[in-house]
């Protein structure tokens, strides 16, 4: 046994099954039965994800109910995206990401439930406790980002790039906050940080890209 | 409200450089290839799989129990997946 609990003994032993998708497609007592060897697979992968993110503090009848309900979501996921299985990976990792997706949405969901979120982004100090190392360059870089903060972001990229690196909002609780989705409010943190990189080069702060970035 | 501090990690994220562009939706499609890849060694050329998991703490996090499992699974050590995960 690992850190992340026994793998379920059913399961185990259909794991290596090379039918997966075809068995998982035509109804029947074949179908019924790896539809439940899956669903242990997937709240084995959900307890690892939940007890991996410290949640086992809260207790395991917490613990079960937070990855059975995290497997149930990842199976209607799974079984929506199941003619997209292209074999490239193990069937059994292929579903372990979607399990592992929704158990961490759903910690850290539960985390931040009636938590304030600060969304005006702007009251920002650098951090004045000291460093090893460069101090005074640290100090400085830190307080021309500040700096550029507010001069080459939008608002709602300032917004949303202070609300998830500073105060380390979740990007999934954010995006459930804001009514939007990871995918959007990363694309939105990654426009920042080139807005950011291409000043820093413009001010000699940084050097310039040598291929690749915008 | 109550100044935040910008110290040296918040400064490291906000200046990362995440190219070549990928999205979580995309980076969601490819983690469990990229994980057995790299659990078997046989690491394929994936920049930006690479610079989306510096950049984004969530999908990271997740590859990140994703490679455990599948070590846990196929008996393998996780430990070197993990290093190139974290690079």
């Amino acid at each position: 046994m690992t850190a992340l609990g026994p793998i379920p003994a059913a399961a185990t032993a259909t794991t290596e099954r090379a039918d997966w998708v075809s068995t998982l497609s035509l109804p029947g007592p074949e179908r019924d039965r790896a539809l439940r060897d899956l669903h242990q697979l997937l709240v084995h992968a959900a307890r690892a994800q939940v007890h991996r993110m410290g949640w086992s503090t809260r207790g395991e009848a917490d613990v079960d109910e937070l990855a059975n309900q995290a497997a149930d979501e990842a199976l209607v996921a799974l079984l929506g995206k199941l003619h997209t299985f292209e074999g490239r990976s193990r069937f059994t990792t292929w579903a372990y990401k979607f399990a592992v997706l929704h158990a961490a949405n759903a910690v850290r969901a539960a985390a931040w439930r009636g938590r304030e979120i600060q969304l005006d982004g702007l009251e920002l100090l650098p951090d004045t406790a000291p460093h090893p190392g460069h101090y005074a360059e640290a100090r400085d870089l830190a307080e021309v980002v500040r700096r550029l903060l507010g001069t080459v972001l939008t608002p709602h990229q300032r917004r949303v790039v202070v609300a998830l690196v500073v105060d380390e909002v979740p990007i999934d609780v954010l995006a459930e906050r804001l009514g939007t989705n990871r995918n959007a409010l990363y694309k939105t943190l990654h426009d920042a940080r080139v807005r950011i990189r291409t000043a820093l080069v413009a001010e000699g702060l940084l050097e310039a890209p040598t291929g690749g970035a915008r | 409200m109550s100044p935040r501090p910008l110290g040296p990690r918040e400064v490291e994220q906000l200046t990362l450089d995440t190219e070549p562009w990928l999205s979580c939706d995309d980076c969601f499609a490819l983690v469990d290839q990229y994980v057995e890849a790299l659990l078997t060694g046989d690491l394929i050329a994936a920049p930006a799989m690479r610079a989306h998991l510096r950049g984004c703490p969530a999908c990271a996090e997740e590859a990140d129990t994703l490679a455990h499992l599948v070590a846990e699974e196929t008996g393998q050590d996780p430990t070197p997946a993990l290093t190139l995960l974290e690079r």
